[in-house]
């Protein structure tokens, strides 16, 4: 495979599981709520998605309940900050904590066992395609599943009503309070389902990517998603192009190894980071306006 | 003034739960795994506070949480949130380490031990200090930055003891070679604790002096409290705020040392432990105040020293130490607050003009 | 067709009222915010409800929106006692309101805006269908409004256009109006009375809540009158009565007059402000303040006036050197500002009382004293540390000497009210010896009593002289004031008047229409 189309496929691959977890932190963002415990709804999906699937030998029904453990974790977050009153960003690492000790008290169990995961379904003619057919019709259905993801989070965002009280909640609640909604509730489900496609983010990574546990095995993405969100100016389709963006980075280390090239395998790990912050540096100030002005309390101080 | 007691008795009480709560849930999850938690709680007892050798252990360990937990305190009290510890912990050692490379053997090691100080100090200060920057110059937020630089520093270190400052003669493990005797903190007295701790009792109080009785405190505060009115007062917003993550990122710098040169000796992958987060947890238990801040590194040092007898007694990961510091955190951030809430219902004053 | 001379139109309807208030009590703690309040509107009429700041009128008008609970007392509405215990129940009643800061938000578009507001149902948003109601809604009442803008870039008469829009697209057939009138100029006052008028002519009433006895005599059928909490004068006839009674009414107290004769300016010492073809650009970037040219004497007073948005906020950020310059020339004292930011204008003798004080000036863990202390760091300094004593002795002094009764040093800013951080900016600022004072509404907040105190103040620091400037939304403050008045448009100097040789429509012509 020639390199470009290698990095393409690692792309769709690799940023799949980005692409889920960014889509919630936008959901939960554009109701106000920054989640930086995003990584330990993904770890926590990531594992229930696996022991789930180890014991029921169904990866739908492991994704499934991913989901509900990264919900559940989120919930967490939501009562601290919503309910409580404690900062969001502090609270997010909270949870985060929280999930990595869970994750590794029940982990340990499944490090090293197989399961009967996600294959790789092509689809049939279109996959054939050269180039196109690897990069986008090769592969598990829970990526086939992302590709509607994105769209139907801009729909439910932009197009339904239901978007339209969340995107309120998250600029000037006190508006939608004012008219009978709860904002209160309207921000716990945001942040629940964030976390629930945060969860199946961490599955799609443990039952489909990896085919395995182990401890720690997000490495960051929780954090790349939260940056990414700011990066797509909180709109869920620069999102989807975002963890893609990623998912190439992520893919090109080991593609250039392959190629025998001598870079440093750290010194490549350590590009998506560096990317994601050389982003936010060239569109730091552009991209500040656009968010959610709940939010901008939480972000940025005044003046500065 | 009974008003005030009684207030702090309910502060106090409603603390006690919150710990409680935090201890029954830990203990419940372990039922799950099949532990006996009232044996396994004795045994972290034992193997902590009852132990001479264990409470030199969570000084040992709690001397980078102090400087840590500092490291997100002084950033804070100018309203910015230092998530970089991690990282800034590790230049610090990275820098220590770097001189210790350099110099060993050069230099006496008293003066060895300074220079690492200094090295590892500036190390981090500039870690943190590029967070502060972009914020000022570009407006990224900096708990963002921070914590991507984190992973950008563990790269970094994985690269250097991976290949150029791998020690050739060692067993082959991806690690430095061992700093020169001469140059380790030396250890208090008779027990097993190094000077490090000392380091990070004087940091604390002298963080505590200059934040309570300082011009520069007080203009910290103004900035954390509304930077805007700071602004308008002629105060230079961007200097004290470089200057707050400067200092905060050097404390964490200190930290990095002082495990390297007190505890590890070598550089070598998984060193800091997540030191840096845990001091951030560390820092928010305690609301930022410095003194508590070093009180409640102690706490989760102790906390995580009583995991090591989870994993020797009970058979549970180490890591499963996480799960109670993250309960001892949710009940914390979580109990009710004493102060008085604000009297506002769904954003509408209540008071009319 | 002038605001002053409009011929007030007979109620329309006689007979049972819309809405009865009967016996209405409300406290907030110790404070008796409404005390055995009665009132009522009649279908088909304008009601004014008067009073000065604090008076209660908004109270009355949540108790009645169902914002408040009254502690005891009877609603009746359409001729049956009614229970209003939350905003949506009055909305299901047909009582909205319109509130001063509006209910907007401005992310939104207008559709999305009205979409909020309005009962809807399912889970997709028929935008096609919202923007036709609103078109129709928008003909139907003479309301004209684009359902598809951003909110954010509308102007503030327009925003408020939206609202009452919002209100009557809920069904409501009691429309309450909050102040209405003081964000907007008076050629604009008169666009929304016009608008009220028609909604008048469909037999919808209409209670506007207002301190402006003029505006009360130019559109309201009848006139209430709070003061203290008690209603003093209720829906009287406003041809009965004449603006001494009412203004006696409102304030229960005469105001002491303002100095007649002032020492003139000196215009031989160095002009306290100088301002040379001054540029600068406001937050989103575009060109907010263009060539400005304004020279303020030492011992003078100049007022801006403007429609908000204008330029005053900008006008005042350059002057105290909170703004970057686009072009020109700020100089304080004799102090080129150039590049020297808030520092350099602090040191040449600047002080300001902001727009926004408990955004921009105070810090609300910090205690009264350490916000005094903030003012002045360099002179309360010792070696590292701070004198405290020093600032606390300092202080009060200063509040003996401005008698603006600021809260105690000890007390936390967060747990004062919005009038009270108001007298310690200002009690911070017009106690200094400062070579230039910048005040933008400075009386905003405040009850009569104190605004006429800062106005004396004002002209006390203008008097020992102090240079001046004073940026207001109201031209009657202004005239009364001023030296001269600056009337600011579209960022540029629409014209410099003195007070004696123009009159409040002169003035309202250049705020709305800039240079001829």
């Amino acid at each position: 495979m020639i390199l470009p189309v290698e990095v393409m496929v690692g792309a769709v691959r690799g940023g799949t599981s980005i692409l889920y977890a960014a889509l919630g932190e936008t959901v939960s963002e554009r109701a106000g709520v920054i989640n930086l415990g995003t990584e330990g709804c993904m770890l926590v999906g990531a594992l229930t998605g696996y022991a789930v699937t180890a014991s029921t030998g169904n990866p739908w029904v492991g994704v499934l309940a991913g989901a509900v453990a990264g919900g559940l974790l989120a919930l967490v977050h939501a009562i601290l900050v919503l309910s409580r009153g404690a900062n969001q960003l502090a609270t997010g690492l909270v949870v985060l904590f929280l999930g990595l000790g869970l994750t590794s008290l029940f982990g340990a169990a499944y490090v090293g066992r197989s399961i009967n995961a996600f294959k790789p379904v092509g689809i049939p003619g279109l996959s054939s395609i050269p180039g196109v057919g690897d990069v986008l019709f090769n592969h598990d259905p829970l990526t086939y599943l992302s590709y509607l993801a994105g769209p139907a989070v801009w729909w439910l965002l932009y197009r339904s009503r239901p978007g339209l009280i969340l995107r309120a909640a998250g600029e000037r609640q006190e508006v939608l309070a004012a008219y009978g909604h709860s904002p209160l509730r309207v921000r716990y489900l945001a942040v629940v389902a964030g976390g629930a496609l945060a969860g199946i983010g961490g599955a799609q990574l443990s039952t489909a990517y990896a085919n395995a546990w182990f401890e720690n095995m997000t490495q960051g993405r929780g954090f790349i998603a939260v940056a990414l969100v700011i990066f797509a100016a909180w709109h869920p389709i620069r999102a989807v192009w975002g963890a893609y963006l990623f998912g190439a980075a992520l893919a090109l280390s080991p593609a250039l190894q392959a190629r025998g090239y001598g870079f440093n395998q750290f010194a490549l790990d350590a590009i998506p980071y560096v990317v994601t912050i050389g982003v936010l540096v060239f569109l730091g100030r552009r991209r500040a306006h656009a968010a959610p002005e709940g939010l901008r309390k939480v972000f940025e101080m005044s003046g500065t | 003034m009974n008003l005030d007691a009684a207030r702090l008795a309910r502060g106090a009480g409603r603390l006690a739960l919150a710990y409680a709560a935090a201890l029954v849930l830990f203990g419940a999850f372990v039922v799950t795994k099949g532990a006996n938690p009232i044996q396994m709680y004795g045994d972290m007892w034992r193997s902590t506070v009852l132990n001479g050798t264990s409470i030199g252990q969570v000084l040992v360990k709690a001397s980078p949480l102090i400087l840590a937990g500092l490291a997100v305190a002084v950033p804070a009290k100018a309203g910015l949130v230092n998530v970089g510890g991690e990282g800034q912990v590790i230049m610090g050692a990275v820098a220590a380490g770097g001189v210790a490379l350099a110099l060993d053997g050069t230099l006496p090691g008293g003066v060895m031990v300074v220079v690492m100080m200094l090295a590892a100090a500036t190390a981090g200060g500039l870690w943190a200090g590029l967070a502060a920057v972009l914020r000022l110059t570009v407006r990224v937020n900096e708990a963002i930055t921070t914590l991507l630089l984190n992973y950008v520093a563990i790269d970094l270190l994985l690269y250097l003891i991976y290949q150029p400052w791998k020690d050739k003669f060692g067993s082959g493990q991806p690690a430095t070679r061992a700093l020169a005797v001469a140059a380790r903190l030396p250890l208090i007295g008779t027990s097993k604790v190094h000077a490090g701790f000392v380091i990070a009792v004087v940091a604390t109080a002298v963080i505590f002096a200059l934040l309570r009785w300082t011009s520069w405190g007080f203009r910290l505060r103004v900035v954390g409290g509304n930077a805007e009115a700071a602004r308008r007062a002629g105060l230079p917003v961007s200097a004290l705020l470089i200057s707050a993550m400067v200092v905060g990122g050097a404390l964490a710098g200190l930290g990095g040392m002082v495990h390297f040169a007190g505890a590890e000796f070598k550089l070598r992958p998984g060193m800091t432990l997540n030191f840096g987060y845990i001091a951030f947890l560390a820092a928010w238990l305690a609301r930022h105040d410095p003194l508590k801040v070093a009180g409640a590194a102690v706490l989760l040092a102790l906390i995580a020293i009583g995991g090591d007898s989870l994993q020797l007694d009970s058979g549970l990961p180490a890591a499963a130490v996480n799960v109670l510091m993250g309960l001892v955190l949710v009940a914390v951030m979580g109990r009710g607050q004493t102060t008085r809430r604000s009297p506002k219902v769904a954003g509408i004053p209540a008071v009319a003009s | 067709m002038s605001l002053l001379t409009e011929e007030v139109a007979a109620p329309t309807i006689e007979g049972e009222p819309l809405l009865a208030v009967r016996d209405l009590t409300v406290r907030f703690g110790e404070v008796v915010a409404n005390d055995s309040v009665n009132f009522e509107v009649r279908a088909g009429e304008v009601h004014a409800l008067l009073g000065e700041n604090g008076a209660g009128k908004s109270t009355l008008m949540k108790l009645i929106y169902g914002v408040n609970k009254p502690d005891s007392g009877e609603l009746h509405f359409g001729g049956s006692p009614v229970r209003i215990d939350s905003p949506a129940a009055a909305r299901r009643l047909g009582i909205g309101m319109v509130f001063q800061d509006l209910r907007l938000v401005p992310a939104l578009t207008v559709a999305e805006n009205v979409a909020l507001a309005l009962p809807l149902k399912g889970i997709r948003l028929d935008r096609a269908g919202l923007v036709r109601r609103i078109e129709e809604a928008a003909d139907h009442f003479g309301l004209a409004c684009d359902p598809s803008a951003l909110v954010r870039h509308l102007s503030i008469g327009e925003r408020q256009r939206v609202e009452i829009l919002k209100v009557l697209m809920a069904g409501a057939k009691l429309v309450i109006l909050d102040e209405p009138t003081s964000v907007l100029a008076p050629q604009e006052v008169d666009a929304l009375f016009a608008g009220l008028r028609q909604l008048r002519a469909r037999g919808l009433s209409v209670v506007i809540i207002t301190h402006k006895l003029h505006e009360a005599r130019a559109i309201a059928d009848r006139v209430s009158v709070l003061r203290g909490g008690k209603m003093v004068l209720v829906a009287a006839d406003p041809t009965a009565h004449d603006d001494r009674s009412l203004i006696e009414a409102m304030v229960g107290r005469t105001v002491p007059a303002l100095p007649a004769t002032r020492p003139s300016p000196r215009a031989a010492a160095t002009p306290a402000l100088e301002l040379h073809g001054v540029s600068a650009n406001g937050d989103g970037g575009h060109l907010a303040l263009q060539d400005v040219d304004l020279v303020i004497a030492s011992g003078e007073l100049v007022g801006v006036a403007g429609v908000s948005g204008n330029g005053q906020r900008e006008l005042y950020e350059v002057a105290l050197g909170l703004r970057e310059l686009a072009g020109g020339r700020v100089v304080v004292a004799g102090t080129d500002l150039s590049g020297g930011g808030p520092r350099a204008a602090i040191e040449a003798g600047g002080v300001g009382i902001p727009e926004d004080p408990v955004a921009d000036a105070v810090v609300p863990g910090l205690s009264v004293a350490e916000h005094m202390a903030l003012a002045d760091l360099k002179s309360v300094r010792r070696g590292f540390g701070i004198d405290w004593a020093k600032v606390r002795s300092r202080l009060a002094g200063l509040d003996e000497q401005t008698g603006l009764r600021m809260a105690g040093a000890g007390r936390k800013v967060a747990d004062l009210s919005g009038g009270n951080i108001q007298r310690v900016i200002l009690t911070r600022a017009l106690g200094s010896d400062a070579r230039l004072v910048v005040a933008a509404y400075p009386s905003r907040g405040l009850d009569v009593a104190t605004t006429r105190r800062t106005q004396e103040l004002l002209l006390e620091r203008r008097a020992a002289g102090a240079g001046v400037l004073v940026i207001s939304e109201d031209v009657d403050e202004l005239l009364e004031l001023s030296d001269r008045i600056l009337v600011l448009h579209a960022g540029r100097v629409a014209g410099i008047v003195r007070p004696g040789e123009a009159d409040r429509y002169d003035i309202g012509e250049l705020m709305l229409q800039g240079a001829k």
